[in-house]
């Protein structure tokens, strides 16, 4: 794997950083390459979680959110509604740890008020939500 | 109609101005809805291969005019990738 191209995917390895040991010369303990990537990606899921972590213990409010510039906040509101329901389900399917989507939560519930929130979850208990989850 | 344009503009021609005015302000209009159809996030065009085009968005995207308060550029994605 050269590090000449950067890859822009969110779970990118960055190969500059070197997160395992330089390759020595005993081969007997050399990871097959495949490996090795795997457990890269791992480590940057659980570094990746610890800033989550880290965020939403000093959470105060919703940030600024580029996508939803204007007075009008209903629709940052509900697309982090969705985003939680969507990454509980994307995490719990891959078997990983659903904390990471707490942030999404915090998010929500500071934006929504508690009557759309109630009743969105009465929907989604019921089967009758209209959001695509 | 552009013929009878052209000879009532020639003996009242200080309508001239009057046309500039209109015609800007009726291009400036339609040129804002254009950029509302085509450059708004919220916009949605077509469902069933793009539906929530504000997810694609990048997080230092600007869309207002003039920002007062906010660096766009130390802007971040904030949630967790899923």
């Amino acid at each position: 794997m050269s590090g000449q191209s950067i890859s822009q995917h969110p779970l990118r390895v960055d190969t500059k950083e070197r997160i395992l040991p330089e390759p020595t010369e005993d081969t007997s303990r050399n990871l097959p390459r495949l490996a090795a990537v795997s457990l890269n990606v791992r480590l940057k899921l659980i570094k990746m979680a610890d800033t989550v972590e880290t965020k939403i213990q000093n959470y105060r409010t919703a940030p600024f959110d580029a996508r939803f510039p204007n007075t009008n906040q209903t629709r940052n509101c509900y697309q982090n509604y969705l985003d939680f329901h969507r990454c509980t389900k994307a995490l719990s399917a891959k078997d990983q740890d659903v904390a990471p989507c707490d942030w999404y939560q915090r998010v929500y519930k500071s934006l929504c008020p508690t009557s759309w929130v109630g009743r969105w979850d009465d929907q989604i208990e019921g089967g009758s939500f209209a959001g695509k989850i | 109609m552009l013929g009878t344009l052209r000879k009532q503009l020639k003996s009242h021609p200080a309508l001239i101005p009057l046309l500039f005015f209109i015609g800007g302000g009726a291009a400036m209009s339609m040129g804002y809805l254009a950029r509302l159809a085509l450059r708004n996030p919220d916009v949605c065009w077509d469902k069933k291969n793009n539906p929530e085009p504000w997810t694609k968005m990048d997080p230092t995207h600007q869309y207002k005019f003039y920002a007062i308060n906010v660096d766009y550029s130390k802007l971040k994605k904030q949630g967790p990738d899923f």
